[in-house]
């Protein structure tokens, strides 16, 4: 087993793992030869979110070398902490003392231990050579235990639509989520968005028009039937707290399409870069929940 | 549109209320100031709205927020039949609609955008001086009409003046802010807030629940027996008090009569001929006590009536329910009657550009004093 990469997009990768990290403590990493895949299903996260998310190798890294009996996939499981901390000071954008020239990231044993090494070489402002080594402790999963690995199922989404900037949505939300633990999401074929709360109390209706619907290209298929009326909303109700930890990534967000498949669950996909030339999606799945309105 | 709700209310009867705003921070501020109990009780009447709140029965705080502050207020009277006279001195006879409202919850959703944080305050602050000469100069009547003397005095001197700063201009201009229009059909229907930062933004509608209003703690302030009289810039006091550390847990104010004035030399003394303090607050705690004594100037303390020496003890977790009010005010009025009822009345700036409508509102809190120490 052999893994071995520079790490080109330092500040990059470290956003990614910032907006992972919020959601849960460990995350499984699963590298392929052109795909980095970060999953984070644990069943104990709040409200049941789970992230699902595809980087491509080329956006991040540079001379990458993979090589497992398991067809050249390498899947384990570590810290989001530790590789947080490990990445910010590798990142640039950290005011570290040193500039950092190159990272390398590779697969090594220590004592025993398999670990994710990262050997960063800068140079500090005097001119001098620095050279500082993170290892992130990590546990390899049998190729048995990784395809048990399941993307939630969900039906054809109701509606496709592109969010307004997540930082334009946090704090509402912010105000929104000590207000009440549930979240309506609303949202129909014609622009418009709505994000409400109910309680007894207050309700609180949140509401966008102009906002733009999308079929994802890909899977796009032609049988959205067309007599259905574009202004109905389609609602899910998801736990306010799994919306708000979405919206952490909006640190390296640029477009993020919604999908709400009615009452069941919601699907976030936040695109790194560009949505034409995306270097790669981080997929949030928000479960619905049932209570009586 | 998205008022559909109460549309259709709205062809039976008039909404009680109906007031909108192009930028919240202003009524945002005057709401935190009081903001430290959730539930609130808003009265409504003709001239504006009055809010009140109190804690533990001592502590009394209300908000006086004028019509005028908004850029649109119309109030239809609930009861026809009653008489449209608000110039009784009974609260309870006025022509005006009552409910409580969870305050938190209506401040956080003037804020869903996050951008009724900071009001213009802080801008007014310093340009304080000289501006508010009329403020409580009368001090004679009864409290409900002296507040709507004050407001007329206010207004004429503002009009007069013209010297409202240029900041509040700038203030207003540069940052846009967010527009509000909040409507309330009347008892037993929730109060609606229509919020939107710009015409191609979001917007939030806000229907809070208004419950049945009960009655609050009176505390009357007869200025017949006041003791003891200040008008301070507030940055005075709030500097003394926020000196004080949180776990303090009585603070006294201590005031002895000012020597007679012989020659103008005498007021600049800090303390009386024999030692003893004109005003003095002093803070005790587990970890020790805090004294702090303000000389008698002009330049410090504006107004210092006191008529015989006077020391009264309240609770520290009280007066520190007033920092937030004092942080955004321009001038404190500090009385204190026979019996230590504290009576603290806060100025707070409207950063209205138009001077000559905007009448600035104020925050008052009543407190009452701790037993053990009448004197």
């Amino acid at each position: 087993m052999r893994f071995r990469a520079s790490i080109e997009n330092a500040d990059t990768f470290f956003r990614i793992i910032q907006a992972v990290e919020k959601l849960q403590k460990k995350c499984i990493m699963k590298f392929s030869e052109d795909v980095m895949y970060i999953i984070c299903n644990s069943e104990a996260n709040e409200g049941g979110i789970q992230v699902w998310s595809q980087i491509k190798v080329d956006s991040l890294f540079t001379s990458y070398r993979i090589q497992s009996n398991a067809s050249n996939v390498i899947t384990m499981a570590l810290s989001s902490e530790a590789l947080l901390a490990t990445l910010k000071s590798a990142s640039t954008s950290s005011k570290s003392a040193y500039e950092t020239e190159e990272i390398v990231m590779k697969l090594a044993k220590k004592n025993d231990q398999a670990v994710l090494s990262f050997e960063i070489s800068g140079m500090t402002r005097q001119g001098r050579k620095v050279r500082v080594a993170h290892d992130v402790k990590i546990e390899v999963m049998k190729p048995a235990d990784v395809a048990n690995l399941k993307e939630p199922m969900c039906p054809e989404p109701d509606v496709h639509i592109i969010l307004p900037p997540l930082q334009k949505l946090r704090p509402i939300v912010e105000r929104l989520r000590p207000m009440s633990d549930f979240l309506g999401v609303r949202a129909n074929n014609n622009g418009r968005l709505q994000l409400s709360i109910r309680t007894d109390t207050v309700n609180v209706d949140t509401e966008w028009k102009n906002c733009k619907n999308t079929n994802r290209a890909s899977t796009a298929s032609q049988d959205s039937e067309p007599d259905r009326d574009p202004d109905e909303l389609f609602s899910v109700l998801v736990s306010t707290k799994s919306f708000f930890k979405f919206l952490n990534s909006h640190v390296v967000s640029t477009t993020t399409i919604a999908c709400i498949c009615r009452d069941h669950c919601m699907i976030l996909y936040v695109y790194v870069g560009d949505l034409a030339d995306a270097g790669g999606v981080l997929t949030f799945y928000i479960p619905g929940q049932l209570i009586d309105e | 549109m998205s008022q559909n709700g109460e549309e259709s209310e709205e062809v039976h009867l008039p909404p009680v209320l109906k007031a909108s705003v192009h930028d919240v921070r202003y009524f945002a501020a005057l709401l935190r100031g009081v903001n430290f109990v959730n539930r609130a009780t808003v009265t409504i009447t003709k001239t504006g709205f009055v809010v009140v709140v109190e804690e533990a029965r001592t502590l009394l705080a209300t908000a006086y927020i004028f019509a005028d502050i908004f850029d649109e207020y119309t109030y239809n009277s609930e009861s026809p039949a009653a008489p449209q006279d608000s110039q009784n001195s009974e609260p309870e006879e006025e022509d005006n609609s009552a409910f409580e409202i969870p305050l938190n919850t209506l401040i956080e959703c003037l804020n869903i955008f996050g951008t009724a944080g900071s009001s213009g305050s802080a801008a007014g602050a310093g340009a304080a001086t000289g501006k508010y000469k009329k403020w409580k100069r009368g001090g004679d009547d009864s409290d409900q009409e002296g507040d709507d003397d004050d407001a007329h005095g206010r207004r004429s001197s503002n009009g007069t003046g013209g010297n409202k700063s240029i900041d509040h201009y700038f203030g207003n201009a540069a940052d846009k802010g967010t527009g509000m229009r909040m409507t309330y059909a009347g008892s037993g229907f929730p109060l609606t807030l229509l919020i939107a930062e710009d015409a191609a933004g979001p917007t939030t509608t806000c229907e809070i629940t208004t419950y049945e209003a009960e009655a609050n703690l009176q505390l009357p302030f007869e200025p017949d027996r006041m003791v003891l009289k200040i008008i301070l810039k507030s940055s005075w006091l709030r500097d003394a008090l926020s000196e004080l550390d949180p776990s303090c847990d009585k603070l006294t104010f201590i005031g002895n009569p000012p020597p007679a004035v012989i020659n103008g030399k005498q007021r600049q003394q800090p303390r009386l001929a024999n030692g003893t303090p004109m005003l003095r607050i002093q803070a005790a705690g587990t970890f020790g006590s805090t004294e702090m004594d303000y000389p008698n100037d002009r330049d410090v303390l504006e107004t210092f009536e006191c008529t015989r020496p006077v020391t009264f003890s309240y609770r520290f977790g009280h007066i520190s329910r007033t920092l937030r009010a004092l942080q955004s005010s321009t001038k404190t009025s500090l009385r204190i009657d026979d019996e230590g009822l504290l009576s603290l009345q806060f100025l707070m700036p409207s950063p209205k550009a138009k001077a000559e409508a905007a009448a600035d509102a104020f925050i008052e809190f009543r407190c009452l004093p701790l037993d053990d120490e009448l004197v």
